[in-house]
Protein backbone atom coordinates (compact mmCIF):
# COMPACT_ATOMS: atom_id res chain seq x y z
CA UNK A 1 0.00 0.00 0.00
CA UNK A 2 3.08 2.24 0.80
CA UNK A 3 3.71 2.97 -3.44
CA UNK A 4 -0.35 3.21 -3.82
CA UNK A 5 0.10 6.09 -1.38
CA UNK A 6 3.20 7.57 -2.73
CA UNK A 7 1.61 7.08 -6.12
CA UNK A 8 -1.13 9.09 -5.46
CA UNK A 9 0.44 12.46 -3.75
CA UNK A 10 3.17 12.57 -6.12
CA UNK A 11 0.52 12.65 -8.72
CA UNK A 12 -0.79 15.73 -6.92
CA UNK A 13 2.06 17.00 -6.31
CA UNK A 14 4.95 16.33 -8.86
CA UNK A 15 7.25 18.36 -7.20
CA UNK A 16 7.41 15.95 -4.01
CA UNK A 17 10.43 13.31 -4.50
CA UNK A 18 12.18 10.94 -2.24
CA UNK A 19 9.04 10.02 -0.75
CA UNK A 20 8.72 7.58 2.47
CA UNK A 21 5.91 6.27 4.22
CA UNK A 22 6.25 6.09 8.65
CA UNK A 23 4.28 4.70 10.81
CA UNK A 24 1.05 3.28 8.59
CA UNK A 25 -1.65 1.99 10.60
CA UNK A 26 -5.20 1.29 10.80
CA UNK A 27 -7.37 3.04 12.84
CA UNK A 28 -11.44 3.31 13.62
CA UNK A 29 -11.91 5.74 11.75
CA UNK A 30 -16.02 5.19 11.13
CA UNK A 31 -18.11 2.02 10.09
CA UNK A 32 -17.89 2.10 6.21
CA UNK A 33 -14.43 2.38 4.88
CA UNK A 34 -11.17 0.96 6.24
CA UNK A 35 -9.35 3.59 7.46
CA UNK A 36 -5.28 3.78 7.97
CA UNK A 37 -3.19 7.13 8.67
CA UNK A 38 0.77 7.49 8.37
CA UNK A 39 2.69 10.30 7.59
CA UNK A 40 4.87 10.86 4.12
CA UNK A 41 8.04 12.23 4.45
CA UNK A 42 9.02 13.86 1.06
CA UNK A 43 11.09 16.31 -0.21
CA UNK A 44 10.47 19.73 -1.31
CA UNK A 45 12.28 22.04 -2.82
CA UNK A 46 15.29 20.65 -1.02
CA UNK A 47 13.90 20.74 1.85
CA UNK A 48 12.42 17.53 3.55
CA UNK A 49 9.14 17.77 5.32
CA UNK A 50 6.86 15.23 6.78
CA UNK A 51 2.54 15.97 5.75
CA UNK A 52 0.48 13.96 7.83
CA UNK A 53 -2.42 11.49 5.81
CA UNK A 54 -5.34 9.20 6.29
CA UNK A 55 -6.52 6.59 3.57
CA UNK A 56 -9.95 6.10 3.47
CA UNK A 57 -10.38 2.67 1.53
CA UNK A 58 -13.67 0.71 0.42
CA UNK A 59 -13.97 -2.72 2.07
CA UNK A 60 -14.92 -5.55 -0.08
CA UNK A 61 -18.35 -5.34 -1.93
CA UNK A 62 -19.54 -7.85 0.19
CA UNK A 63 -18.98 -6.38 3.32
CA UNK A 64 -19.56 -2.45 2.09
CA UNK A 65 -22.39 -0.50 3.65
CA UNK A 66 -22.28 2.33 1.55
CA UNK A 67 -21.76 1.64 -2.21
CA UNK A 68 -20.14 5.06 -3.24
CA UNK A 69 -17.22 6.36 -5.24
CA UNK A 70 -13.95 7.91 -3.54
CA UNK A 71 -13.61 9.75 -7.54
CA UNK A 72 -17.08 11.48 -6.49
CA UNK A 73 -16.37 12.37 -3.01
CA UNK A 74 -12.17 13.68 -3.77
CA UNK A 75 -14.36 15.91 -6.16
CA UNK A 76 -16.62 17.57 -4.08
CA UNK A 77 -13.94 17.69 -0.92
CA UNK A 78 -11.67 19.41 -4.05
CA UNK A 79 -14.94 21.32 -4.59
CA UNK A 80 -15.69 22.85 -1.20
CA UNK A 81 -12.11 23.63 -0.30
CA UNK A 82 -11.40 25.71 -3.15
CA UNK A 83 -14.63 27.12 -3.88
CA UNK A 84 -15.93 27.39 -0.59
CA UNK A 85 -15.10 28.30 3.09
CA UNK A 86 -16.49 25.00 4.77
CA UNK A 87 -12.86 23.45 6.32
CA UNK A 88 -11.86 20.44 4.58
CA UNK A 89 -9.00 18.32 4.67
CA UNK A 90 -7.27 17.94 1.57
CA UNK A 91 -7.54 15.38 -0.97
CA UNK A 92 -4.73 14.76 -2.54
CA UNK A 93 -6.44 11.86 -5.30
CA UNK A 94 -8.06 8.89 -5.41
CA UNK A 95 -7.21 5.06 -7.15
CA UNK A 96 -9.82 3.48 -8.52
CA UNK A 97 -8.24 0.78 -9.95
CA UNK A 98 -8.24 -2.25 -6.93
CA UNK A 99 -4.75 -3.85 -8.15
CA UNK A 100 -3.05 -0.51 -5.99
CA UNK A 101 -5.05 -0.98 -2.83
CA UNK A 102 -6.86 -3.92 -2.61
CA UNK A 103 -9.88 -1.98 -2.94
CA UNK A 104 -10.45 1.99 -4.64
CA UNK A 105 -9.19 4.53 -2.29
CA UNK A 106 -8.32 7.60 -1.56
CA UNK A 107 -5.57 9.42 0.25
CA UNK A 108 -6.41 12.77 2.06
CA UNK A 109 -4.91 15.35 4.36
CA UNK A 110 -4.85 14.48 8.00
CA UNK A 111 -5.80 17.78 9.11
CA UNK A 112 -5.32 19.00 12.58
CA UNK A 113 -7.39 19.03 15.53
CA UNK A 114 -9.34 16.54 18.15
CA UNK A 115 -11.76 14.26 16.66
CA UNK A 116 -12.49 13.37 20.03
CA UNK A 117 -15.74 15.40 19.95
CA UNK A 118 -17.51 13.45 23.50
CA UNK A 119 -15.27 15.63 25.45
CA UNK A 120 -17.21 18.61 24.56
CA UNK A 121 -20.02 17.40 26.45
CA UNK A 122 -20.89 15.75 29.91
CA UNK A 123 -18.19 17.76 31.66
CA UNK A 124 -15.50 16.42 28.69
CA UNK A 125 -12.13 18.06 28.93
CA UNK A 126 -13.06 20.51 26.05
CA UNK A 127 -16.37 21.19 27.68
CA UNK A 128 -15.11 25.17 27.25
CA UNK A 129 -15.08 25.16 23.78
CA UNK A 130 -17.75 23.33 23.27
CA UNK A 131 -20.18 26.36 23.13
CA UNK A 132 -17.95 28.71 19.85
CA UNK A 133 -17.35 25.05 18.69
CA UNK A 134 -20.86 24.28 17.96
CA UNK A 135 -21.44 27.78 16.86
CA UNK A 136 -18.75 27.61 14.59
CA UNK A 137 -20.31 24.02 13.07
CA UNK A 138 -23.60 25.28 12.72
CA UNK A 139 -22.28 28.28 10.79
CA UNK A 140 -20.27 25.70 8.48
CA UNK A 141 -23.36 23.87 8.00
CA UNK A 142 -25.32 27.11 6.90
CA UNK A 143 -22.08 27.37 4.49
CA UNK A 144 -22.63 24.15 2.90
CA UNK A 145 -25.93 24.22 2.36
CA UNK A 146 -25.73 27.62 1.02
CA UNK A 147 -23.18 26.65 -1.68
CA UNK A 148 -24.05 26.14 -5.05
CA UNK A 149 -24.98 23.16 -6.52
CA UNK A 150 -23.55 23.77 -9.82
CA UNK A 151 -20.36 25.08 -8.91
CA UNK A 152 -19.86 22.53 -5.78
CA UNK A 153 -21.52 19.62 -8.47
CA UNK A 154 -20.94 20.44 -12.04
CA UNK A 155 -21.14 17.18 -13.15
CA UNK A 156 -24.52 16.20 -11.39
CA UNK A 157 -22.76 13.19 -9.31
CA UNK A 158 -24.37 14.15 -6.15
CA UNK A 159 -27.75 13.51 -7.49
CA UNK A 160 -28.07 9.57 -7.10
CA UNK A 161 -24.58 9.17 -5.44
CA UNK A 162 -26.20 5.54 -4.83
CA UNK A 163 -27.12 5.07 -8.27
CA UNK A 164 -30.83 4.23 -7.11
CA UNK A 165 -32.86 5.88 -9.31
CA UNK A 166 -33.22 9.33 -7.37
CA UNK A 167 -33.59 12.45 -9.39
CA UNK A 168 -33.50 15.88 -8.42
CA UNK A 169 -35.06 17.94 -10.86
CA UNK A 170 -37.32 19.46 -8.51
CA UNK A 171 -37.84 18.90 -5.00
CA UNK A 172 -41.02 16.65 -5.16
CA UNK A 173 -39.16 14.79 -7.35
CA UNK A 174 -36.20 14.11 -5.09
CA UNK A 175 -38.65 13.44 -2.28
CA UNK A 176 -40.85 11.20 -4.37
CA UNK A 177 -37.88 9.07 -6.04
CA UNK A 178 -36.32 8.37 -2.53
CA UNK A 179 -39.31 7.57 -0.98
CA UNK A 180 -39.83 5.06 -4.11
CA UNK A 181 -35.84 4.05 -3.24
CA UNK A 182 -36.50 3.54 0.85
CA UNK A 183 -39.90 1.59 -0.24
CA UNK A 184 -38.57 -0.75 -2.77
CA UNK A 185 -35.26 -1.66 -0.70
CA UNK A 186 -37.49 -2.51 2.10
CA UNK A 187 -37.71 -6.30 1.44
CA UNK A 188 -33.63 -6.02 1.10
CA UNK A 189 -33.01 -4.92 4.75
CA UNK A 190 -36.23 -7.10 6.61
CA UNK A 191 -33.86 -9.15 8.23
CA UNK A 192 -36.54 -9.32 11.10
CA UNK A 193 -39.59 -8.13 11.91
CA UNK A 194 -38.34 -6.17 14.44
CA UNK A 195 -37.69 -4.15 11.46
CA UNK A 196 -41.58 -3.13 10.99
CA UNK A 197 -41.13 0.22 12.41
CA UNK A 198 -38.94 1.01 9.88
CA UNK A 199 -41.35 0.14 6.96
CA UNK A 200 -43.56 2.27 8.99
CA UNK A 201 -41.13 5.33 8.93
CA UNK A 202 -41.01 4.51 5.34
CA UNK A 203 -44.54 4.93 4.35
CA UNK A 204 -45.37 7.66 6.64
CA UNK A 205 -42.49 9.91 5.28
CA UNK A 206 -44.40 9.39 2.32
CA UNK A 207 -47.99 10.24 3.64
CA UNK A 208 -46.79 13.33 5.05
CA UNK A 209 -44.24 15.72 2.88
CA UNK A 210 -43.67 19.07 4.23
CA UNK A 211 -43.17 22.42 2.14
CA UNK A 212 -40.96 22.31 -0.05
CA UNK A 213 -37.63 23.93 0.24
CA UNK A 214 -34.86 24.53 -2.06
CA UNK A 215 -32.60 21.20 -2.81
CA UNK A 216 -28.40 21.99 -1.62
CA UNK A 217 -25.59 19.34 -1.19
CA UNK A 218 -26.00 18.16 1.93
CA UNK A 219 -22.93 16.47 3.66
CA UNK A 220 -25.55 13.19 4.43
CA UNK A 221 -23.65 11.96 7.50
CA UNK A 222 -24.03 15.21 9.61
CA UNK A 223 -23.19 13.72 13.05
CA UNK A 224 -20.96 14.22 15.99
CA UNK A 225 -18.63 12.28 15.37
CA UNK A 226 -18.01 13.80 11.68
CA UNK A 227 -16.01 16.82 12.63
CA UNK A 228 -12.63 17.82 13.79
CA UNK A 229 -11.88 21.14 16.08
CA UNK A 230 -9.02 22.72 17.50
CA UNK A 231 -9.23 26.66 19.39
CA UNK A 232 -13.26 27.12 19.79
CA UNK A 233 -13.27 26.43 15.67
CA UNK A 234 -13.97 23.49 13.86
CA UNK A 235 -10.89 22.29 12.09
CA UNK A 236 -12.43 20.17 9.58
CA UNK A 237 -15.88 18.32 8.46
CA UNK A 238 -15.08 15.16 7.50
CA UNK A 239 -16.09 12.17 6.26
CA UNK A 240 -17.84 12.82 2.69
CA UNK A 241 -18.87 9.24 1.43
CA UNK A 242 -23.03 9.84 1.88
CA UNK A 243 -22.82 13.75 0.69
CA UNK A 244 -25.42 14.13 -2.37
CA UNK A 245 -27.35 16.54 -3.34
CA UNK A 246 -30.75 16.75 -0.96
CA UNK A 247 -33.16 19.03 1.14
CA UNK A 248 -30.97 20.59 3.23
CA UNK A 249 -32.94 19.92 6.59
CA UNK A 250 -31.93 16.27 6.15
CA UNK A 251 -28.70 17.06 7.92
CA UNK A 252 -30.03 18.45 10.82
CA UNK A 253 -32.47 15.83 11.37
CA UNK A 254 -29.72 13.15 11.41
CA UNK A 255 -27.64 15.23 14.02
CA UNK A 256 -30.93 15.42 16.61
CA UNK A 257 -30.76 11.61 16.21
CA UNK A 258 -27.32 10.94 16.05
CA UNK A 259 -26.98 12.95 19.71
CA UNK A 260 -28.86 10.95 21.32
CA UNK A 261 -27.59 7.81 20.31
CA UNK A 262 -23.92 9.34 20.66
CA UNK A 263 -25.00 11.02 23.90
CA UNK A 264 -23.56 14.40 22.75
CA UNK A 265 -25.76 17.71 22.96
CA UNK A 266 -24.66 19.85 19.62
CA UNK A 267 -28.40 20.20 18.91
CA UNK A 268 -28.46 22.63 22.49
CA UNK A 269 -25.86 24.69 21.40
CA UNK A 270 -24.71 27.59 20.85
CA UNK A 271 -26.81 27.94 24.10
CA UNK A 272 -26.30 31.81 23.32
CA UNK A 273 -28.23 31.86 20.49
CA UNK A 274 -30.89 29.50 21.68
CA UNK A 275 -29.33 26.07 20.39
CA UNK A 276 -28.45 24.99 16.88
CA UNK A 277 -31.74 24.87 14.96
CA UNK A 278 -32.23 28.30 16.35
CA UNK A 279 -29.11 29.81 15.22
CA UNK A 280 -29.65 28.01 12.02
CA UNK A 281 -32.65 29.41 10.94
CA UNK A 282 -31.10 33.15 11.87
CA UNK A 283 -28.25 32.72 9.92
CA UNK A 284 -30.57 31.36 6.61
CA UNK A 285 -33.88 32.67 7.95
CA UNK A 286 -35.85 29.18 6.43
CA UNK A 287 -37.24 29.33 9.60
CA UNK A 288 -37.78 25.58 10.30
CA UNK A 289 -39.78 24.09 12.62
CA UNK A 290 -39.40 21.34 15.33
CA UNK A 291 -42.00 19.67 13.41
CA UNK A 292 -40.25 19.42 10.02
CA UNK A 293 -37.18 18.70 12.64
CA UNK A 294 -38.88 15.46 13.46
CA UNK A 295 -40.30 14.64 10.15
CA UNK A 296 -36.06 14.99 8.84
CA UNK A 297 -34.93 13.03 11.57
CA UNK A 298 -36.87 10.28 10.29
CA UNK A 299 -36.24 11.02 6.94
CA UNK A 300 -32.52 10.93 7.50
CA UNK A 301 -32.58 7.93 9.49
CA UNK A 302 -34.11 5.88 6.49
CA UNK A 303 -31.63 7.24 4.43
CA UNK A 304 -28.72 5.78 6.81
CA UNK A 305 -31.00 2.85 7.48
CA UNK A 306 -31.43 1.32 3.80
CA UNK A 307 -27.44 0.67 3.44
CA UNK A 308 -26.87 -0.14 7.19
CA UNK A 309 -29.77 -2.84 7.55
CA UNK A 310 -28.70 -3.94 3.95
CA UNK A 311 -24.83 -4.73 5.41
CA UNK A 312 -26.55 -6.02 8.03
CA UNK A 313 -28.89 -8.51 6.32
CA UNK A 314 -25.83 -9.49 3.87
CA UNK A 315 -24.16 -10.64 7.04
CA UNK A 316 -26.88 -12.53 8.44
CA UNK A 317 -26.95 -14.65 5.30
CA UNK A 318 -23.39 -15.19 5.86
CA UNK A 319 -22.19 -13.95 2.71
CA UNK A 320 -19.35 -12.64 5.07
CA UNK A 321 -18.52 -13.21 8.68
CA UNK A 322 -17.35 -9.69 9.57
CA UNK A 323 -17.92 -8.71 13.54
CA UNK A 324 -19.25 -5.03 12.66
CA UNK A 325 -22.65 -6.00 10.86
CA UNK A 326 -23.95 -7.89 14.16
CA UNK A 327 -22.57 -4.91 16.04
CA UNK A 328 -24.59 -1.88 14.37
CA UNK A 329 -27.73 -4.04 15.33
CA UNK A 330 -26.92 -3.60 18.59
CA UNK A 331 -25.78 -0.15 17.98
CA UNK A 332 -28.57 0.61 15.57
CA UNK A 333 -32.04 -0.80 17.36
CA UNK A 334 -31.60 2.30 20.00
CA UNK A 335 -33.06 4.45 17.20
CA UNK A 336 -36.55 2.75 17.18
CA UNK A 337 -37.88 4.08 20.14
CA UNK A 338 -36.81 7.73 18.52
CA UNK A 339 -38.75 6.99 15.91
CA UNK A 340 -41.91 5.70 17.23
CA UNK A 341 -41.98 9.05 19.20
CA UNK A 342 -41.71 11.44 15.80
CA UNK A 343 -44.55 8.74 14.19
CA UNK A 344 -46.36 9.14 17.17
CA UNK A 345 -46.85 5.77 18.33
CA UNK A 346 -49.73 5.41 21.27
CA UNK A 347 -47.55 5.89 24.59
CA UNK A 348 -44.90 8.27 23.33
CA UNK A 349 -45.07 11.93 23.80
CA UNK A 350 -44.71 13.68 20.12
CA UNK B 1 -37.93 -9.27 20.61
CA UNK B 2 -35.57 -9.94 17.17
CA UNK B 3 -35.13 -13.75 17.14
CA UNK B 4 -32.69 -13.00 14.14
CA UNK B 5 -29.26 -13.23 14.78
CA UNK B 6 -30.07 -15.38 17.24
CA UNK B 7 -27.99 -15.92 20.05
CA UNK B 8 -25.90 -18.82 18.67
CA UNK B 9 -25.18 -16.35 15.68
CA UNK B 10 -23.84 -13.93 18.03
CA UNK B 11 -21.89 -16.22 19.66
CA UNK B 12 -20.32 -17.72 16.40
CA UNK B 13 -19.90 -13.88 15.00
CA UNK B 14 -16.93 -13.68 18.22
CA UNK B 15 -15.29 -16.51 17.75
CA UNK B 16 -15.29 -16.40 14.13
CA UNK B 17 -14.08 -12.33 14.38
CA UNK B 18 -11.48 -13.26 16.81
CA UNK B 19 -10.01 -15.70 14.64
CA UNK B 20 -10.25 -13.72 11.50
CA UNK B 21 -10.07 -9.82 13.15
CA UNK B 22 -8.14 -10.47 16.11
CA UNK B 23 -5.87 -12.83 16.33
CA UNK B 24 -3.84 -12.18 13.09
CA UNK B 25 -3.24 -8.79 14.52
CA UNK B 26 -1.94 -9.68 17.93
CA UNK B 27 1.76 -9.37 18.25
CA UNK B 28 2.73 -12.28 21.16
CA UNK B 29 1.59 -15.22 22.09
CA UNK B 30 0.48 -15.17 25.36
CA UNK B 31 -2.24 -12.59 23.88
CA UNK B 32 -2.72 -15.14 21.37
CA UNK B 33 -3.57 -18.26 23.87
CA UNK B 34 -5.28 -15.95 25.48
CA UNK B 35 -8.16 -15.14 22.35
CA UNK B 36 -7.95 -19.06 21.73
CA UNK B 37 -9.49 -19.72 25.42
CA UNK B 38 -12.05 -17.24 24.42
CA UNK B 39 -13.18 -19.08 21.63
CA UNK B 40 -12.85 -21.90 23.45
CA UNK B 41 -14.80 -20.55 26.10
CA UNK B 42 -17.87 -18.84 23.60
CA UNK B 43 -17.76 -22.06 22.38
CA UNK B 44 -18.59 -24.08 25.34
CA UNK B 45 -21.44 -21.01 25.61
CA UNK B 46 -22.78 -22.09 22.16
CA UNK B 47 -22.58 -25.40 23.28
CA UNK B 48 -24.07 -25.24 26.79
CA UNK B 49 -26.59 -22.40 26.17
CA UNK B 50 -29.72 -24.41 23.86
CA UNK B 51 -29.51 -26.87 26.92
CA UNK B 52 -28.85 -25.49 30.08
CA UNK B 53 -32.06 -24.81 31.57
CA UNK B 54 -33.84 -28.41 30.67
CA UNK B 55 -31.13 -29.84 32.00
CA UNK B 56 -30.95 -28.19 35.40
CA UNK B 57 -34.66 -28.87 35.67
CA UNK B 58 -34.55 -32.23 34.46
CA UNK B 59 -31.38 -32.65 37.40
CA UNK B 60 -33.43 -31.08 40.30
CA UNK B 61 -36.67 -33.22 39.45
CA UNK B 62 -34.06 -36.36 39.59
CA UNK B 63 -32.33 -35.56 42.10
CA UNK B 64 -35.56 -35.12 44.73
CA UNK B 65 -36.51 -38.66 43.43
CA UNK B 66 -32.61 -39.65 43.69
CA UNK B 67 -32.93 -38.30 47.65
CA UNK B 68 -35.98 -40.17 48.44
CA UNK B 69 -35.62 -43.06 46.71
CA UNK B 70 -31.88 -43.51 48.42
CA UNK B 71 -33.32 -42.98 52.09
CA UNK B 72 -35.92 -45.94 51.16
CA UNK B 73 -32.92 -48.53 49.70
CA UNK B 74 -31.61 -47.38 53.15
CA UNK B 75 -34.47 -49.11 54.58
CA UNK B 76 -34.57 -48.91 58.69
CA UNK B 77 -30.79 -48.79 59.26
CA UNK B 78 -30.34 -46.98 62.67
CA UNK B 79 -28.07 -43.92 63.66
CA UNK B 80 -27.23 -40.41 63.28
CA UNK B 81 -26.50 -41.15 59.51
CA UNK B 82 -29.16 -42.76 58.58
CA UNK B 83 -31.48 -40.16 60.04
CA UNK B 84 -29.77 -37.28 58.09
CA UNK B 85 -30.21 -39.25 54.90
CA UNK B 86 -33.94 -39.65 55.46
CA UNK B 87 -34.19 -36.29 56.90
CA UNK B 88 -32.79 -34.97 53.62
CA UNK B 89 -35.64 -37.18 51.66
CA UNK B 90 -38.14 -36.03 53.68
CA UNK B 91 -37.32 -32.30 53.15
CA UNK B 92 -34.99 -31.93 49.98
CA UNK B 93 -36.50 -35.02 48.65
CA UNK B 94 -39.82 -33.56 48.82
CA UNK B 95 -39.67 -30.43 46.66
CA UNK B 96 -42.36 -30.09 44.01
CA UNK B 97 -41.03 -31.19 40.31
CA UNK B 98 -40.29 -28.04 38.53
CA UNK B 99 -41.69 -27.74 34.64
CA UNK B 100 -39.01 -28.44 32.28
CA UNK B 101 -38.93 -26.02 29.38
CA UNK B 102 -40.06 -26.99 26.28
CA UNK B 103 -37.85 -26.38 22.66
CA UNK B 104 -38.50 -22.91 22.17
CA UNK B 105 -37.39 -23.48 18.48
CA UNK B 106 -40.71 -23.85 16.94
CA UNK B 107 -42.36 -20.82 19.25
CA UNK B 108 -39.67 -18.53 17.53
CA UNK B 109 -40.66 -19.96 14.31
CA UNK B 110 -44.20 -18.51 15.25
CA UNK B 111 -42.91 -15.51 16.54
CA UNK B 112 -41.36 -14.84 13.24
CA UNK B 113 -44.58 -15.56 11.07
CA UNK B 114 -46.18 -13.10 13.25
CA UNK B 115 -44.35 -10.48 13.00
CA UNK B 116 -44.16 -10.45 9.46
CA UNK B 117 -48.10 -10.78 9.21
CA UNK B 118 -47.66 -7.60 10.93
CA UNK B 119 -45.05 -6.03 8.91
CA UNK B 120 -47.52 -6.97 6.03
CA UNK B 121 -50.37 -5.67 8.04
CA UNK B 122 -48.58 -2.09 7.89
CA UNK B 123 -48.37 -2.18 3.79
CA UNK B 124 -52.09 -2.69 3.57
CA UNK B 125 -53.10 -0.61 6.02
CA UNK B 126 -51.04 2.33 3.91
CA UNK B 127 -52.80 2.05 1.30
CA UNK B 128 -56.36 2.21 2.76
CA UNK B 129 -54.69 5.66 4.94
CA UNK B 130 -53.68 6.70 1.23
CA UNK B 131 -56.92 6.23 -0.09
CA UNK B 132 -58.56 8.38 2.32
CA UNK B 133 -60.02 5.22 4.90
CA UNK B 134 -59.59 7.32 8.37
CA UNK B 135 -60.33 4.21 10.09
CA UNK B 136 -57.36 2.53 8.77
CA UNK B 137 -55.41 5.58 10.61
CA UNK B 138 -57.02 4.06 13.99
CA UNK B 139 -56.24 0.25 12.92
CA UNK B 140 -52.25 1.47 12.12
CA UNK B 141 -52.43 3.36 16.37
CA UNK B 142 -53.60 0.04 17.16
CA UNK B 143 -51.35 -2.12 15.84
CA UNK B 144 -48.93 0.65 16.75
CA UNK B 145 -49.49 0.15 20.47
CA UNK B 146 -48.78 -3.25 20.12
CA UNK B 147 -45.14 -2.37 19.48
CA UNK B 148 -44.52 0.44 21.70
CA UNK B 149 -43.74 -1.64 24.60
CA UNK B 150 -42.38 -4.37 22.62
CA UNK B 151 -39.81 -1.91 21.26
CA UNK B 152 -38.90 -0.47 24.75
CA UNK B 153 -38.33 -4.08 26.24
CA UNK B 154 -36.56 -5.44 23.00
CA UNK B 155 -34.24 -2.02 23.13
CA UNK B 156 -33.46 -2.51 27.50
CA UNK B 157 -32.69 -6.06 26.77
CA UNK B 158 -30.06 -5.50 23.80
CA UNK B 159 -28.52 -1.96 24.86
CA UNK B 160 -25.49 -1.70 27.01
CA UNK B 161 -24.84 2.29 26.88
CA UNK B 162 -21.49 4.33 25.80
CA UNK B 163 -22.20 5.33 22.10
CA UNK B 164 -21.11 3.99 19.61
CA UNK B 165 -17.21 2.54 19.72
CA UNK B 166 -15.28 3.50 17.51
CA UNK B 167 -16.70 6.98 16.89
CA UNK B 168 -15.07 9.96 18.38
Amino acid sequence: MEQAIIGVVTRAEPGLSDAEIVDLQPIPGGFSRETFKCDIAVTRGGAREVLPLIIRKNPPDVEAILNTSRAVEHDLIEALRTKTKVPVSRSYGYELDPALFGEPAMVLERASGSGQTSALFNGGADEDQCEDVIRHLCEVLVELHSADISTVDPNGSLVDPRGVGIRAGSWDEYMDTTFEYYIGEYGTIAWDPVMMTILDSFLTLRRNKPRPMPLAVVHGDFNPANFLYENGKVSALIDWENSRVGDPREDLGWMVLMDILSNTQVMSYPKKEGGFLAYYNKLTGNDITPEELGYFTLFGTANIAVPVHQSVARRIRKEHMLLLPLYLIQSSLPALPAMAQLMGYPGTTA
Amino acid sequence: MNTTPTIDDILEGLIVALQNEIIPHLSNAKSVATAMMMQSLVQQVRQVLPMMDASIANEHNEMTRTLREVAAVLGDVAGPEADRIRERAASLGSLADVPVPVDQTPVREAHARLGYGLQETISDLDVLQRAGHASADAALQRLREYLMPMIMQNIAAISVGGGMVGRG
